[in-house]
């Protein structure tokens, strides 16, 4: 009685054409590099998977979220009737209230009993027919934005991403400065200190760190997770070093000569030529204080300072995950955050040019 | 101690001292106290309660899982880092040239590090399901059995090793910047020698990157050794099958948080630091053979 | 001064990013209504998220509102238990909290709850005899009471009754003894031609591992309360357990399988072998994959919700012949007070009345939560009202904590290392690694080891 909608061979054709599609602006081209091509169209196929299929699950009821193998385009049931066609829910998914909606279960004597909107009546399967069509379940969205104070979330999260972002790029700049183009006794050792600070896993540091904390009185604030940013970050001063590492050190002396002292070295040429190595650490600081579920969980006391990763635990409960509402949460969440990957790969290119001229 | 020495001494310290300050209010105290815990029994509620070395001796010599979470750890670290690290520069080197939809490539790779894992991990044991999965039946077309992967214990670590391989966005941005702070220049100069593709890679790119190639791989050993949130998802924590999941990080929460042996995971984790701390220093020693700086 | 006109455009522009993003005040507006009030503001932190969160945020609510004296302020802090260890290790704990048995057993021993002995006995309601015993007996350890129960479960054997049909048995006779479930779980197994699994008769430990009950339904006694030991080493009903469960897997050194037996690992092709999709209404036993299935009394909410087509029953697990009858509730939920909460009585007046009927003779409001996240409340009389009972099926499950003795996890503070070495010696017999007798026995060393060496942290720390 129900056709499926696209089988799993007739997707996987789908994907196929569309990655062919998606080449042909690429082909059209002069000097196309046919491997390269098509080596990227292959695995980017297959890097894009996760983010496909968070999207595809927050678009969908509940009833269809796990199905294997997994149906890539959401799609509804719809009852036609003689060329009538209303879109089916069952259980107790929502959308009833006010939308054109049926009901749908099954008698013991093989009829069906359907009830739209209120009115119930019985048919034989033979008088109709369901057919599966694309249908997005936008409910999900609407239910997730009532289930959680988003806008609150947002801000609070936001205000820890600025302000250790600024922090970390500002101090871990200074600190691998200082490792990077001045010799002075001791900085390798004092380097593979900040190294070994990486090295102790959490888990046994997270107890005396949150005692101190609360020992000071921070506890229940958002200071923790941001005034040690402001102190240089163990990754980003690595990650920094060995960029400034590169810059050549004929650059400095000229400036020194010039009459320079050490900051404005640093400031005017460091700190200039460095933009894609800053942009990455900006980046990267921001993505990991956006997703850090953690530290904010440890740290906040009050559901008011929430970040929005914590926010997603509220769509799991002890036997049950609203999936749908979480995915689609999950996607508001990221989507920001591939704009802004978008936006700032450019930076690299940038880069470049710039380098290119001075170096 | 001549002026510049000094000078430079005092510059040095200057510019360092956010971080030693830093240091000394944030990370001193917790790193000391976790030394302290990891010789004394310590349930986290009461006060800790001196015992020398026993924590370690227990360790190395009645504990079994011990032994076989450091295992799984040096073998996911052996083959996860590397085989990571070259996808990753072979990423990057594909999405340096000027292709078209180049900012889009650069998005996709980098997407699965930021899609929250919660709504990931589901995905993945799609993928790697033994029957309906997408690696087998994508093996079953070419007539290929595949194996049980996470549910076999044979096919356990690797098929983590695999999924470790989508979350490479982050290195490969990392190497991206590093490509592009090459200057354009030392390729003109290969130019001119008419050197070939392979050779100005071989000379000028790999030597360029090789600051990025060494954090790079400093960070994936720090980062493999303490591999975790994955395996917390995709197995609930559980360690199955027989254990061949049960990594040195994950062992080290359940004795910290769920059997509240905290001086116990504090002994384990100071383990794993000098192990960390050995294979990091061993690296760093060995790259000033092979890690070149322009800058110098 | 191009140059410091710059610095003050990024120095203004951060101004205001930060005066825009700049977070309100912790707290909300009626909880600040409630301190100018006068009133006294205690924390609850929630171990639950989601909608078992906000069922119990509800009945806050209508706390604050009845009466003027103590306002609750809620906090879901979900179910990583790091959140709570700090909190108690830095001395900045909740007023109360809600956890689940398997903490309280590790925690309470380690005297960071306060005792509640003297408090229940004096309230009508929250006295001893109210409530089921095995509840009692896992807040009850080391000569205190430590924490009011909440909520509690119940195990029961759920079957497909349209696989059942298919395998031509029928629909309403479960199985009824272990021989019978063996032989409609090969039933009930299906084979595809290629010899992939496309459906599972049954399973022991689907969806999760529950090594524990099955040595209780066959008799076995894993610890003993009196020499505070694990006791399994040697008990002939663990070992049978073992070894039944044992006979579920194929041997891959044998050729005579039992029909029931299949690959383990093949379990995992199922979907609802993993996690999440158990959540869903993908679990393998709505979708038919699974056809009978060990489950709590939470699946008649949950198969309304998500299988709403499913046409099953419930029956008590089978259990084998001579073994004494015996139901299964393994955890329960529940409210304690951590030491260091800063007001103690306020606290208890909303335990007082969470756990009190209401004036009027309504309902207590913890057996209303009960009944919105449909779980069995702890105390013999709510689980008896109507409203549990009256509905067919969750009767069935309520059923059996009020006619047998039911077993829970032991409240010693091993319990969750106990509970994992269970998980991780099945399977390994189940991989025919080890014998039944080695898992047993390993089980019992393993956790009598951690057993003595909290004690002897805990002496040494009282001295």
């Amino acid at each position: 009685m129900a056709n499926s909608f696209l089988s799993p061979t007739t997707q996987i054709a789908v994907a196929v054409l569309l990655v062919v599609a998606a080449m042909v602006p690429m082909l059209l081209k002069r000097r196309v590099r046919w491997t390269a091509h098509f080596f990227l169209v292959l695995s980017s196929a297959l890097f894009i998977l996760p983010f496909v299929w968070m999207l595809s699950t927050s678009l969908k009821p509940e009833s269809r979220i796990f199905t294997f193998p997994p149906q890539w385009i959401p799609s509804t049931d719809v009852l036609d009737a003689q060329g009538r066609r209303v879109v089916i829910y069952r259980g107790t998914e929502e959308g009833l209230q006010g939308r054109q909606g049926v009901e749908l279960s099954v008698l013991e004597n093989g009829q069906y009993l359907l009830n739209i909107a209120g009115k119930e009546m019985k048919v034989w399967p033979e008088t109709f027919e369901i057919k599966q069509r694309l249908g997005f379940h936008w409910q999900n969205y609407t239910k997730a934005f009532k289930q959680m104070d988003f806008f609150q979330n947002l801000r609070n999260t936001l205000f820890v991403c600025f302000l250790t972002v600024v922090g970390t790029v500002i101090s871990s700049a200074l600190v691998a400065y200082s490792f990077s183009r001045i010799e002075w006794p001791g900085r390798n050792a004092l380097f593979v200190l900040v190294l070994a600070t990486m090295m102790l896993p959490y888990q046994v540091t997270l107890i005396p760190l949150f005692v101190a904390y609360r020992h000071i009185g921070w506890a229940g604030t958002f200071k923790p997770l941001i005034v040690p940013t402001f102190f240089g970050v163990p990754f980003y001063i690595f990650l920094l070093r060995q960029f400034f590492m590169g810059v050549p050190q004929d650059l400095s002396a000229a400036a020194r000569i010039d009459g320079c002292n050490e900051f404005g070295i640093f400031s005017r040429i460091i700190l200039p030529l460095s933009k894609p190595s800053l942009a990455t650490t900006a980046l990267f600081m921001f993505l990991w204080e956006w997703g850090d579920f953690l530290n904010p969980l440890i740290y906040l006391q009050d559901d008011r300072q929430y970040t929005l990763a914590i926010a997603l635990q509220q769509f799991q409960s002890q036997h049950e995950s609203a999936w749908g509402p979480l995915m689609a949460m999950a996607t508001v969440i990221t989507i920001p955050i591939i704009i802004l990957f978008f936006f700032t790969q450019k930076t690299f290119i940038q880069g470049i040019t710039m380098t290119g001229l001075k170096g | 101690m001549t002026r510049r020495e000094r000078r430079n001494l005092r510059n040095g310290l200057l510019f360092a001292s956010p971080y030693l300050l830093g240091f000394v209010a944030f990370t001193l105290y917790p790193i000391v106290m976790s030394l302290y815990y990891s010789l004394c029994h310590y349930n986290v509620i009461n006060p800790p309660v001196w015992c020398g070395l026993d924590n370690f001796r227990t360790l190395i010599t009645e504990d079994k899982v011990f032994g076989k979470s450091l295992w799984n750890t040096l073998y996911f670290t052996v083959f996860s880092v590397p085989m990571g690290l070259a996808i990753a520069v072979g990423l990057a080197l594909l999405l340096h040239q000027k292709v078209w939809g180049l900012a889009g490539y650069r998005t996709v790779f980098f997407l699965p590090s930021i899609v929250p894992i919660v709504a990931s991990g589901v995905l993945w044991l799609w993928v790697l399901n033994p029957q309906n999965g997408l690696i087998n039946s994508t093996l079953a077309m070419m007539n290929i059995e595949g194996p049980g992967w996470i549910a076999d214990e044979y096919w356990s670590k690797p098929s983590l090793i695999l999924m470790s391989f989508w979350s490479v966005g982050s290195a490969m941005v990392i190497f991206l910047a590093g490509l592009a702070e090459v200057p354009q220049s030392l390729y003109e100069v290969a130019d001119i020698d008419g050197a070939g593709r392979l050779r100005k890679f071989w000379n000028v790119t790999l030597p360029m990157i090789t600051p990025t190639i060494l954090f790079n791989l400093v960070m994936g050993l720090i980062a493999a050794f303490q591999y975790f949130t994955q395996v917390y998802v995709m197995t609930a924590g559980k360690g199955t099958p027989a254990d061949t999941t049960m990594f040195y990080a994950l062992y080290m929460y359940k004795n910290a948080f769920n059997y509240l042996r905290m001086g116990y995971a504090s002994a384990m984790a100071w383990l794993l630091f000098i192990l960390v701390l050995t294979a990091t220093i061993g690296v760093l020693i060995s790259s000033k053979r092979w890690v070149h700086y322009h800058g110098e | 001064m191009r140059e410091y006109l710059w610095y003050i455009v990024c120095a203004v522009a951060c101004l205001v990013v930060l005066v825009v993003l700049w977070p309100s005040e912790a707290g909300s507006p009626e909880e600040k209504a409630a301190l100018a009030e006068g009133r006294v503001v205690i924390t609850y932190w929630d171990r639950h998220t989601g909608h078992e969160y906000e069922a119990r945020v509800k009945l806050i609510e209508e706390f604050n509102r009845s009466q003027n004296q103590v306002y609750v302020r809620t906090l879901p802090i979900g179910s990583r238990i790091e959140k709570l260890l700090t909190a108690i290790a830095g001395g900045a704990p909740p007023e109360i909290c809600s956890l689940e048995t398997a903490v309280l057993a590790a925690l309470a021993s380690q005297g960071c709850f306060t005792p509640l002995e003297d408090f229940m006995a004096a309230e009508p309601y929250l006295n001893e005899e109210k409530f089921f015993p095995h509840v009692w007996a896992m807040v009850r350890f080391d000569g205190h009471v430590w924490a009011v129960p909440t909520t509690t479960d119940s195990t029961c054997l759920l079957w497909n009754k349209g696989a059942f049909r298919r395998a031509g048995l029928d629909p309403d006779r479960p199985p009824r003894t272990l021989n019978e479930l063996e032989e409609y779980a090969a039933k009930l197994t299906v084979r595809s031609p290629n010899g992939m699994v496309e459906q599972i008769g049954f399973l022991p430990w689907l969806p999760w591992d529950v090594t524990h009950m099955w040595g209780c339904l066959f008799g076995g006694k894993w610890y003993d309360p009196a020499t505070k030991r694990v006791v399994c080493g040697n008990d002939p009903g663990i070992i049978a357990s073992l070894a039944w469960q044992q006979t579920f897997a194929v041997n891959p050194a044998s050729r005579e399988n039992p029909p029931h037996a299949i690959d383990p690992t093949m379990v995992s092709a199922i979907p609802g072998g993993g996690f999440g999709e158990y959540q869903s209404a993908s679990n393998p036993f709505y979708t038919g994959k699974v056809a009978m299935i060990t489950e709590g009394e939470w699946q008649v909410e949950f198969t309304r919700k998500y299988a709403p087509d499913l046409d099953w029953g419930v029956a008590p697990i089978p259990q084998p012949e001579g073994a004494p009858p015996v139901a299964y509730s393994p955890n329960a939920v529940v409210d304690a007070i951590p030491v260091g909460s800063k007001n103690e009585e306020a606290a208890k007046v909303f335990l007082r009345w969470f756990y009190s009927p209401r004036p009027n003779g309504g309902a207590s409001p913890a057996s209303d939560y009960n009944y919105d996240i449909q779980n069995i409340p702890p105390r013999r009389e709510e689980a008896m009202q109507e409203r549990f009972t009256g509905h067919p099926k969750f009767r069935v499950f309520v059923e059996q904590l009020l006619t047998k003795p039911a077993e829970p996890y032991p409240a010693i503070p091993a319990m969750q290392l106990m509970s994992d070495d269970m998980e991780r010696q099945r399977g390994y017999v189940t991989l025919y690694k080890i014998t039944p007798e080695d898992a047993a026995h390993n089980i019992e060393a393993d956790t009598n080891t951690e057993l003595e060496r909290v004690a002897k942290v805990r002496g040494r720390a009282a001295r």
